[in-house]
């Protein structure tokens, strides 16, 4: 060990690096010496050292799966800067006019509330002024409720046992390459704790949880919802977000207790890269859920953004009777590589699983859903039914379809379906028919194709989705 | 690495004969692959630990083995017993334009047309077709000329002795116009092992019905493939039928080469006691203008478990393509295991491709409405159950087989362990 | 009924399906106001002329002209044909799974407005005239919801055809087999509402291969298409008399009186 670290001090004087705790960034390179430092830097107790440090361990000895059908050059690890301070008021933009006008066009066209683009611009926050209460009454609203959504940094502070108790608790350290990476370096990222038998009064939004600017590349979140609560959380916007950083490894547990309900909703528009795939986000993130007896855990995500995109929410269906969903909207165009489906492990009796997937593949893109349904031989009774359509748009762009089924118990049923198909000439026709320009038609008969998902999102989340997509195929027709 | 690949590997060392330079390639490759295990894809679900614990040797001595006799069913009979092909048991007559020799028999010219087929159509992937390109000595090309229409079927038996090991290979080529029907069956009698590969170029308008019985059981362990190449407008039926054993292991590739080639696959496979069959069966339409049709089947009783990976890969210039998937499956026990993987990889968009796959067990209300009319449970079970296979029996092109295999599935579901 | 001035007008129009030659020298004069009839056997090019009138993909002209209001149709790509003005219902409507009927219409409206230099229709009126168009047809409102032909029966996607004719309110109509499977309650609801469509500035061409619509919708002419020209024209009479004698004795005959309508 002592070897790593005089590397790693060697490196930091290789890079310059200026050592000022308080604001800095840190130079890149990995060991755990720069562990200690973001752990130091974010004042954890030892317990969360101890166990960043256990995961730094195993991820050391594993391996970067490849298994997926994604093509992109090898990270390296060592070239990334692990921690990176806020930006500080001065160094964020005053107002909107000194914001990219190509990005608040984008805006616009989704419709979103000036307030809000404020807020996704990473205006100061003294600028925005309204948005400040907004959030304030939604703090109010939510402690009075018992409902803990705070900063998981603050968290781990706040309520440590709760922390302690289920961090790792449904994805362990060591599940796979980029969760055991997001263990050892997670910089922030929400907590969410809804007391027993409580309906959470509001959709709980990344939008409004403050300190959330730059949670950076390892965002990690924790929702636990008691037994008999209810919670519906929204990550992410329909906005176009770029970031700097290449790599994203996040890492999202929820525990569902018995008869609770988590809805978790995603739309995920990272920069998805130039026409030639260059400079996009690698989207490398690692959902799971586990429902205790008679919980439901509904998965729903809006993909279009990023260059390559792993990831598989997914549900642990412990407890009898519960119930795990997972529908998805993803689209893919220019170099974009989607590898994205779910996992649903029936464990209780009488389980039940849906799988809906819409996968539309444009450009010269690769689309692929990957997905695993296991009947576990306690799994008496239990069902899943699966329904995973393509749509191609051109002829230089796939759309695979890999799903794994797995029973051992005779009582279970599992039914999977796939089709793959392009948009008609025959209803292309009809649409323009009626005077409808190409481009028009084909955004909504692919928004009409993702309706069974959408209907799942949240109203006003569904309404953005659409215009979304609508953006997202611009020039997309030939 | 695995004692058996090592001593396989030593043993294709001594063999030189017009296949030298695709057995050196193939010993090649086996030296870069490694042995299998459950992080190998092909491999997840069926793990090798019977073939590393087989104690089946190689037989030098000549034995006759006789394939088993069909009623109502003659065939060109070609015999490989214990590897060995046995060129007295196939007729003498042949129909005209029809040939059967051993590789080595053949002129040079032949040879070098057969070593232009010879591992084109397998895939390299299979580790065991590289184990059989190296250690596969009596290699039979069957050849039908251009236009011809052989009546009468070809049956291709691979027959092993108890504790048997043994490699055979064939190569058919359908000329042009032609067509023919082929049967692949195996018969062994315990604690053996076979690798049997075939590989069928079908060329333009060629039409090809083909039948693979994979019905040996027990302690024998199994590995083959039936690979085809489709040219433009070549037709071809499959019908496989399946019993498990300790390890039975079957890949099938059909290429689209050709435009306007159809397939046909119809699997079905019956397992019992702890018995395994892991099916692979690939698609690849590298042209457009394809149809592909499978409808695969399994039901799966007491401690077996069985595996199915369909893949359909739509190459970009397949145009046009239709290709479907239909995997069923019933699941008797709940010590039984089944393990499906239907999947579609597309990179064409104005194709029609679909796959379906479900696990389930008996129609239960079914079942009901049978006891109420006075049905045994048991009974009832058979009854639905052949009803699930009866469906693609139904389907066999030849009526003399569907005869003959019919009454060994009911007789193999009337012993199936059910609960 | 106007008599001046001419609405679309076909000149020796010759066109063809992925190299098959269909039409083959049509003429046709369709004047604001006019309901004209084309009939024909099986084969004889009439879903064709719809097709290269609307400028559906793959159907090619090869030479000979067609004006909409004095507007070239054939330098146009399709949606601006239907800005113009033509509507074409379909024979056999497809279905747009997940789109509502409303979404579609309210889209399609809102395209012709614009291209008229209209602001769009709000979403509170649309649906009132929408619900109005539902009611007329004798649709329930709740196919407004229903995706576009969506699971609905033969006789629904052709009420539903009708529809959206009645809320775009085109200048000509191309109604193409709308008969086709419809029962003679259906057939009387579609002509109602086809009726109630006829005003002095929009025409209607009615394709059919039965007599039976005829009964309902009074056409101004009827001409004759075989194989890919009009063989014979003539006022209402003449549907009655191919309704008696069949399409076979006109095949036989030349055409030599084509009437301008």
């Amino acid at each position: 060990m002592t070897e790593q670290i005089d590397k790693a001090l060697a490196r930091e004087y290789e890079a310059g690096f200026v050592s000022d705790v308080e604001s800095e960034t840190f130079a890149p390179g990995l060991d755990e010496d720069v562990i200690r430092r973001i752990s130091a830097m974010k004042g954890e107790p030892e317990w969360m050292l101890e166990w960043r440090l256990s995961a730094f361990r195993e991820w050391l000895e594993m391996e970067e799966p490849d298994w997926a059908l994604v093509d992109y050059p090898k990270v390296d690890f060592q070239a990334i800067s692990y921690y990176s301070a806020p930006k500080s008021m001065k160094d964020k933009p005053k107002s909107l006019d000194e914001v990219d006008p190509e990005l608040l066009r984008t805006y616009e066209k989704l419709g979103i509330p000036l307030i809000e683009q404020q807020m996704l611009a990473g205006i100061a926050v003294d600028a925005v002024f309204d948005s400040v209460s907004v959030v304030t009454t939604f703090r109010e609203k939510l402690e009075e409720a018992g409902v803990i959504f705070c900063p998981i940094s603050e968290a781990i502070h706040k309520h440590p046992d709760l922390v302690k108790k289920y961090i790792g608790s449904v994805v362990p350290k060591k599940d796979n390459y980029y969760a055991a990476l997001n263990c050892a370096v997670f910089t922030d990222g929400s907590f969410v704790y809804i007391p027993k038998g409580t309906r959470c009064p509001m959709e709980l939004s990344t939008y409004f949880r403050i300190n959330e600017q730059n949670t950076g590349q390892f965002e990690r979140t924790l929702i636990i919802a008691d037994e008999g609560s209810h919670v519906s959380y929204l990550e992410g916007c329909t906005a176009p977000q770029r970031d700097e950083n290449q790599l994203h490894a996040a890492v999202v547990e929820l525990v569902a207790m018995d008869n609770a309900e988590i809805k978790y909703s995603t739309v995920q528009n990272w920069y998805p890269g130039d026409e030639n795939g260059k400079g996009g986000i690698y989207n490398f993130v690692t959902k799971r859920g586990i429902c205790h007896t008679s919980a439901k855990i509904s998965w729903t995500q809006v993909e279009t953004g990023s260059s390559v995109t792993w990831k598989y929410p997914s549900c642990i269906l412990k407890g009898d009777n519960s119930v795990g969903e997972f529908y998805s909207v993803a689209l893919t165009r220019g170099r974009q590589q989607a590898d994205t489906g779910t996992k649903m492990i029936h464990l209780g009796k009488n389980t039940k699983s849906t799988i809906i997937t819409k996968g539309i593949s444009a450009g010269r893109s690769n689309n692929s859903y990957r997905g695993l349904v296991r009947m576990n031989p306690g799994a008496h009774g239990a069902r899943n039914f699966t329904q995973c359509d393509s749509l191609l748009i051109g002829d230089q762009c796939g759309a695979h379809t890999f799903p794994y089924v797995e029973s051992r118990n005779p009582s279970a049923i599992i039914e999977h379906e796939a089709t793959t198909s392009k948009v008609s000439d025959e209803q292309m026709f009809l649409c323009r028919q009626r005077g409808l320009d190409p481009e028009k038609a084909v955004s909504m008969i692919v928004n009409g194709f993702c309706k069974e998902v959408f209907k799942e999102l949240p109203m006003e989340f569904a309404v953005e989705a659409g215009k979304l997509l609508e953006i997202s195929l611009e020039g997309s027709v030939g | 690495m695995s004692e058996w690949l090592d001593s396989a590997i030593a043993r294709a060392q001594g063999i030189d004969d017009w296949l030298a330079p695709k057995r050196a390639h193939a010993l090649d490759l086996l030296a870069k692959t490694s042995w299998p295990t459950r992080k190998t894809e092909a491999w997840r679900y069926t793990p090798l630990r019977p073939v590393e614990r087989s104690t089946a040797k190689a037989i030098t001595d000549t034995v006759t083995l006789l394939p088993t006799a069909i009623a109502d069913f003659s065939a060109i009979e070609l015999v490989f017993a214990n590897g060995r092909f046995d060129a007295s048991q196939l007729e003498s007559n042949l129909p005209e334009g029809l040939s059967v020799s051993l590789g080595r028999d053949l002129t040079e010219a032949e040879q070098s047309a057969a070593l232009g087929v010879f591992s084109t159509i397998k895939p390299e992937r299979h580790i065991f077709g590289l184990v059989n390109d190296a250690l596969a000595e009596d290699v039979l090309v069957v050849s039908v000329a251009e236009g011809v229409q052989i009546d009468q079927p070809i049956r291709i038996s691979s027959l092993l002795s108890e504790g048997a090991e043994s490699h055979t290979r064939v190569q058919v080529n359908l000329a042009a116009g032609s067509s023919l029907t082929v049967i692949e069956d195996v018969q062994s009698h315990g604690d053996s092992l076979l690798t049997a590969f075939v590989e069928y170029q079908v060329a333009a308008n060629a039409i090809l019905e083909h039948y693979r019985f994979a019905l040996q059981t027990g302690n024998n362990i199994a590995i083959g493939g039936s690979h085809f190449n489709l040219l433009d407008h070549a037709k071809m039926h499959s019908t496989i039928v399946g019993f498990g054993s300790d390890l039975s292991r079957l890949d099938t590739d059909i290429i689209h080469a050709g435009k306007y080639a159809d397939a046909k696959l119809n699997a079905m496979y019956l397992l019992d006691g702890k018995e395994l069959f892991d099916l692979h069966a690939t698609v690849e339409h590298a042209s457009p203008n394809g149809t592909t049709e499978e409808n695969v089947r399994c039901i799966v009783a007491d401690r077996a478990r069985a595996v199915f990976n369909g893949r359909i890969h739509i190459h970009p210039d397949a145009q046009k393509t239709l290709a479907e998937l239909n995997n069923r499956n019933l699941l008797l026990s709940d010590k039984a295991e089944i393990n499906t993987k239907p999947e579609l990889e597309i990179y064409a968009d104005d194709v029609k491709c679909a796959h379906g796959a479900t696990v389930a067990q008996i129609d239960k209300q079914a079942l009901y409405y049978l006891q109420t009319r006075g049905v045994s449970r048991a009974r009832a079970q058979v009854m639905l159950n052949f009803g699930f296979i009866n469906e693609l029996i139904d389907l066999m092109p030849n009526a003399a087989l569907a005869e003959w295999v019919r009454p060994m599935i009911r007789e193999r579901f009337l012993q199936m362990e059910v609960n | 009924m106007s008599n001046t001035k001419s609405l679309l007008t076909i000149q020796d129009l010759h066109a063809s399906v992925e190299e098959k030659k269909i039409i083959k020298g049509l003429n046709l004069d369709v004047k604001a106001g006019e309901v004209h009839a084309i009939m024909g056997p099986n084969g004889a090019g009439k879903s064709t002329l719809g097709y290269v009138l609307s400028g559906r993909d793959g159907y090619s002209v090869e030479s000979g002209s067609a004006t909409l209001d004095g507007k070239d149709l054939l330098e146009m790509e399709t949606e601006e044909r239907a800005r113009a003005g033509l509507f074409l219902a379909f024979q056999y409507p497809v279905e747009i799974p997940g789109v509502s009927n409303l979404e579609f219409l309210k889209a399609s409206v809102d395209a012709q407005r614009e291209a008229r230099g209209e602001d769009a229709i709000t979403s509170a009126e649309f649906l009132k005239e929408a619900k109005a168009a539902c009611k007329q047809v004798n649709l329930p409102v709740s196919f407004l919801k229903r995706g576009v032909n969506e699971g609905f029966s033969g006789g629904e996607k052709k009420r539903n055809e009708l529809m959206q004719m009645l809320l775009l309110k085109p200048k000509l109509c191309i109604l193409d087999e709308t008969d086709s499977g419809l029962d003679i309650d259906a057939l009387q609801v579609v002509a109602e509402g086809v009726n109630s469509q006829r005003s002095a500035d929009r025409s209607f061409i009615v394709v059919t291969h039965y007599q039976r619509l005829l009964d309902y919708i009074k056409p101004d002419f009827v001409h004759v298409l075989s194989d890919g020209k009009i063989v014979k024209s003539g006022d209402a009479s003449l549907a009655l008399e191919l309704e008696a004698q069949g399409y076979a004795w006109l095949q036989k005959e030349p055409a030599e009186d084509e009437l301008e309508g």
